[in-house]
């Protein structure tokens, strides 16, 4: 299972794009990819590297929407 | 005829697992355009090559120059693009699932991957998980860059 597709699928508020950093090399480079898989969101507010745990990327989603409710 | 991108096995395989996980239909929506796009071509004919091993499957073609009003009702803004969707009554569903670039190597497994569970409108997400996306209702993107290896 992908899992960022997965969420997408699961929830209409969430986007979620694979992107082939080596097609893409300059939108790689600005968000600093340097290991990959690299998951970039809301255009960095939040990060994580690796294909980690389904709980990270939940815990990194969470940790941009209070950023996100902060800002409000 | 341009060579085939998939091995006649790959093909059979992906088309044996097809038959034994496919539900419901898939719809793909492939965003390309003519020129300065070195990998449209090859990711056209990719699923070209993936649409006739299931009769679930169905494929449109657009470009993103000569349709720019179909792109940007996608939001695509980068091509190679595909768009995973699901169709239903000739309404096509889209759940926010994108994939730019080429999809080959692990890629390619994700890619069949994404075909199955929308095909089984279900996903393996752990039950914390489906509670916690209920409380979701700001949009959020995400990213994930790979590459083929």
């Amino acid at each position: 299972m992908n899992l960022a597709h997965a969420l997408a699928f699961v929830n209409p508020f969430i986007q979620a794009e694979m992107i082939e950093a080596m097609e893409f090399p300059d939108l790689a480079n600005y968000f600093h990819v340097s290991g990959v898989p690299q998951t970039t969101i809301n255009s960095g507010l939040g990060t994580m590297v690796g294909s980690g745990p389904e709980e990270e990327l939940i815990n990194e989603i969470k940790r941009v929407l209070a950023l996100l409710e902060f800002k409000e | 005829m341009l060579e085939r991108l998939l091995t006649e096995d790959i093909a059979q395989q992906v088309k044996d697992v097809f038959e034994q996980t496919l539900q419901n239909s898939v719809h793909i929506l492939f965003f390309g355009n003519e020129l300065r796009c070195e990998f449209c071509q090859p990711t056209r004919s990719l699923l070209e090559e993936i649409i006739p091993l299931s009769d679930k499957l169905s494929l449109d073609i657009h470009d993103v120059e000569l349709q720019p009003d179909i792109a940007l009702k996608y939001g695509v803004d980068k091509t190679p693009s595909i768009v995973i969707t699901a169709k239903e009554n000739n309404e096509i569903i889209d759940y926010g699932i994108r994939y730019s670039g080429m999809p080959s190597g692990h890629e390619f497994t994700s890619l069949i991957n994404d075909i199955i569970m929308i095909s089984q409108r279900s996903t393996d997400l752990n039950q914390d998980t489906l509670e916690y996306l209920k409380t979701v209702n700001k949009d959020i993107l995400l990213q994930v860059f790979v590459t083929p290896t």
